[in-house]
């Protein structure tokens, strides 16, 4: 991070750019009508002022394929890369009506017979059904996940940095974890990490959680945990826009962890060994979802394994997803965020996550936080 | 007349038993057989369950989904984290499911086929979103329904706190003002913004924020608006993003937050001046604002319309601008959102402002600013509660450096 509020950099959006472009020329998609930040951003490469979870669909940047022209919703100039031009500029609104004025005086919109939108609700589908009278209006998310799945060298740095933060504030949450920790100190102590390593946003928020041979059933955040339970930490960044993640697990007291507990690492680490060897360039998705079965254990009902880039990026891997999976191939230049996750059956859990680059020669681990060994 | 009060115990069960009597009025005077919200907060509106919230690109994807039926007094949740759901909250274990991603064909269309079994028939379907994956998957399983906006439904059930809700919101408030006192006490020369955020999401967090909502925003107010960023509105520039920036002695911050606990929105807003006392000047502004408020404070009651609201700040303001941000507003709601309606001030216009008439339990964030180029400015921003002759001050944090 720096001291000023910066735009992506040139070689980073010239990249990103083409690839929409070029995926827009397949779609034959004459516009873009854009959301969500990670898509506006990957476009646009502004950076503009983060907030957590998801938010109302309304299209605040928008990308003309035949001018090239990137229009954006934002009232200031700070962090707006030099190629966007004032003019492309409109400021904040909360009357629909100015908003539908704007798209529709962009030029090279309203003749645009193909426009895709990242999402909709019932009443934008509507209002711009009739600003936009002669276009059909079609689903843009296949096109921008497929530009945005593969990453660019440049892409690879910046997660590669997000995942240097989420390292280290994972380390000091780490250093927190004792007999008595509850979930909510170690989650302040990631959050206060992160941001004095210069990244004030998070990935996710639920930093920690306890698992217990003796509570069945979760535990409240302010809960301590006990000697024999496992402590999980989901470390998730957001620095300049790109996510990096790690998991990982520690008994509250390594000292007093048995065999039960030294087991099921093991298991962990068979689990995860599958999962690595079946990240190769070309392999279905499908032997993912497959290590699971062959090691024994039920996927859980997050994703084993989804890409990162600005945010979630395709492939998104589930076990509630089989044919998604069956049909999604890992390509070179993912970056994945793989989960182990493992439960005994008094219900404790080690959970493991690393990021992993598919290489043309292989699978790249990311991460490099020490796992517990018992 | 009706009695707000603000509840020292609310309860979760209480509080969702009257938002579903809310939601099941709206839902009939519309017609609407289902409500399907996909939305984080209001899921957390029609279910009572809040999580730790995620990055965007991220929330996008691992999301809960709520299903809320006209005749079913309890909402369906889907959820990816079934286990953070509040023991106090008596949802009946049939109507927790395992989570859906609606993003995938697959997915989107597993759900509408749960969909069509909780709602049998063509019942009217209202939804807050649409990603591309659920209009191919309820056109392939229910070509019939052409679904309207959830908007209409939730919005109007939202906008009036019942004292329940008005005791948790305040919890986040306090949280927030206790997390936040001991950054502004150490304020110093030399210290990185980034540093104060680090202080600030550490006591937040130990004191029971479940999420960070907003970026902590510590900016720095240049003393003249040439010397800002280039505006769309030639105004104020704001909120700008938090940096390593070095903060030095004399800096004059406005400071923005916003956490969330058990699905309430904080906000917090005031003006501090880095390792030195105001000046007269600065003094003069904050006199000014102080002015400002308690004139829109003095019209402010059950009845009074968004209109009467912003003339009395505009009575007071200096320039011709209108005295709050321009880009935003000079009072909005706070709920399950960080800026919910009503709206006050907004580029919706001042005819809209005049339709807009407040009711007691309605909350507010009045967030009026002074500016006086040359010397920078001051803003701060009031929590209230709307009553039939007044209001409730829902926070109590002081103004230093200025004497009020």
């Amino acid at each position: 991070m720096s001291t000023e509020v910066l735009a992506d950099d040139q070689a980073l959006r010239v990249a990103r750019r083409r690839r929409v472009l070029d995926a827009m020329e397949v779609d034959d998609l004459d516009a873009l009508l854009l959301g969500r930040e990670a898509n506006a951003r990957y476009v646009a490469g502004a950076q503009r002022l983060w907030t957590a979870g998801t938010r109302p669909f309304g299209p605040g940047c928008v990308l003309v394929r035949a001018t090239g022209g990137i229009h954006l919703v934002s009232t200031w100039d700070e962090g707006i890369p030099e190629d966007i031009p004032h003019n492309h500029l409109f400021g904040i609104t909360w009357n629909p009506g100015n908003l539908l004025a704007w798209l529709k005086g962009i030029e090279g919109l309203e003749g645009a017979r193909r426009v895709g939108t990242d999402s909709l609700t019932p009443r934008f589908a509507q209002w711009l059904a009739k600003i936009l009278p002669s276009a059909e209006l079609v689903d843009a998310e296949p096109a921008l996940q497929g530009a945005r799945r593969i990453k660019t060298p440049e892409e690879l740095g910046a997660i590669r940095s997000s995942i240097g933060v989420a390292q280290d504030a994972l380390a000091a949450a780490r250093s927190e974890i004792a007999p008595g920790v509850s979930e909510r100190h170690l989650a302040a102590v990631f959050m206060e990490a992160m941001a004095r390593r210069g990244v004030t946003t998070p990935a996710t928020q639920r930093v920690a959680w306890i698992s217990s041979a003796t509570h069945r059933h979760h535990q409240h955040a302010t809960s301590a945990a006990g000697d024999e339970d496992l402590v999980a930490i989901d470390a998730g960044v957001v620095a300049a826009g790109y996510t990096g993640e790690v998991g990982r697990t520690w008994p509250a007291s390594p000292a007093s962890a048995g065999s039960a507990i030294k087991d099921l690492y093991l298991q962990a680490e068979e689990l995860w060994s599958r999962l690595l060897g079946a990240c190769r360039p070309g392999a279905s998705c499908r032997e993912l979802l497959s290590a699971y079965a062959t090691a024994g254990h039920a996927p859980p009902p997050f994703p084993i394994a989804n890409g990162l880039g600005l945010g979630f990026d395709t492939p998104v891997v589930t076990g509630q997803l089989p044919s998604t999976a069956e049909h999604e191939r890992l390509d070179p230049g993912m970056v994945l965020a793989l989960t182990a996750y493992v439960v005994g059956e008094d219900g404790r859990a080690v959970f493991r996550k690393e990021a992993v680059h598919v290489a043309a020669s292989g699978p790249e681990v990311l991460t490099s936080a020490p796992c517990w060994e018992g | 007349m009706t009695a707000v009060a603000v509840l020292e115990e609310p309860r979760l069960d209480r509080m969702q038993r009257d938002r579903m009597t809310r939601l099941h009025k709206a839902m009939s005077d519309r017609g609407v057989g289902a409500l399907v919200l996909l939305g984080n907060s209001n899921v957390s509106y029609a279910t009572g369950t809040s999580w730790p919230l995620a990055d965007q690109g991220r929330a996008n994807v691992e999301r809960p989904v709520a299903v809320v039926t006209a005749e079913d007094e309890n909402p369906y949740l889907f959820t990816p984290l079934p286990e953070l759901l509040d023991p106090d909250l008596d949802l009946p274990e049939d109507h927790v499911h395992g989570p859906v991603y609606l993003e995938f064909d697959e997915g989107a269309e597993s759900f509408v086929r749960a969909l069509v079994e909780l709602v049998p028939g063509d019942r009217g379907i209202a939804i807050d979103e649409l990603p591309g994956s659920m209009r191919r998957a309820l056109q392939r399983v229910l070509p019939a329904v052409t679904p309207v906006s959830a908007d209409d439904v939730i919005d109007p059930a939202k906008i009036i706190k019942t004292p329940d809700e008005l005791g948790f919101l305040r919890r986040t408030l306090e949280i927030t003002e206790r997390a936040i006192a001991p950054v502004q006490a150490a304020l110093a020369p030399g210290e990185h913004q980034t540093e104060l955020t680090a202080q600030f999401l550490r006591a937040a967090f130990e004191l029971g924020a479940d999420s960070n909502i907003l970026d902590s925003i510590w900016q720095v107010m240049p003393a003249r608006l040439s010397d800002a960023p280039w505006t769309t509105h030639g105004g104020i520039a704001c909120p700008l993003i938090t940096t390593e920036r070095i903060l030095r002695e004399g800096d004059v911050l406005w400071v923005d937050t916003s956490v969330s606990c058990r699905g309430f929105a904080s906000d917090f807003g005031r003006t501090w001046i880095v390792g030195t006392e105001p000046t007269a000047r600065q003094q003069d502004q904050f006199r000014t604002w102080r002015e400002m408020m308690d004139a829109v404070l003095s019209v402010t009651r059950a009845g009074a319309t968004g209109a009467d609201l912003t003339r009395a700040a505009r009575a007071i303001g200096r320039s011709d601008r209108r005295p709050w941000m321009e880009h935003f507003y000079l009072a909005h709601g706070l709920g399950v959102d960080a800026a919910e309606a009503p709206l006050i001030g907004t580029d919706l216009g001042d005819s809209y402002d005049e339709r807009q008439v407040l009711a007691a339990g309605m909350v507010l964030v009045l967030e009026p600013l002074v500016w006086d180029d040359g010397a920078g400015g001051y803003r701060a921003e009031e929590v209230i509660a709307v009553t039939d002759d007044g209001y409730l001050s829902l926070t109590d944090y002081p103004y230093d450096p200025y004497v009020d």
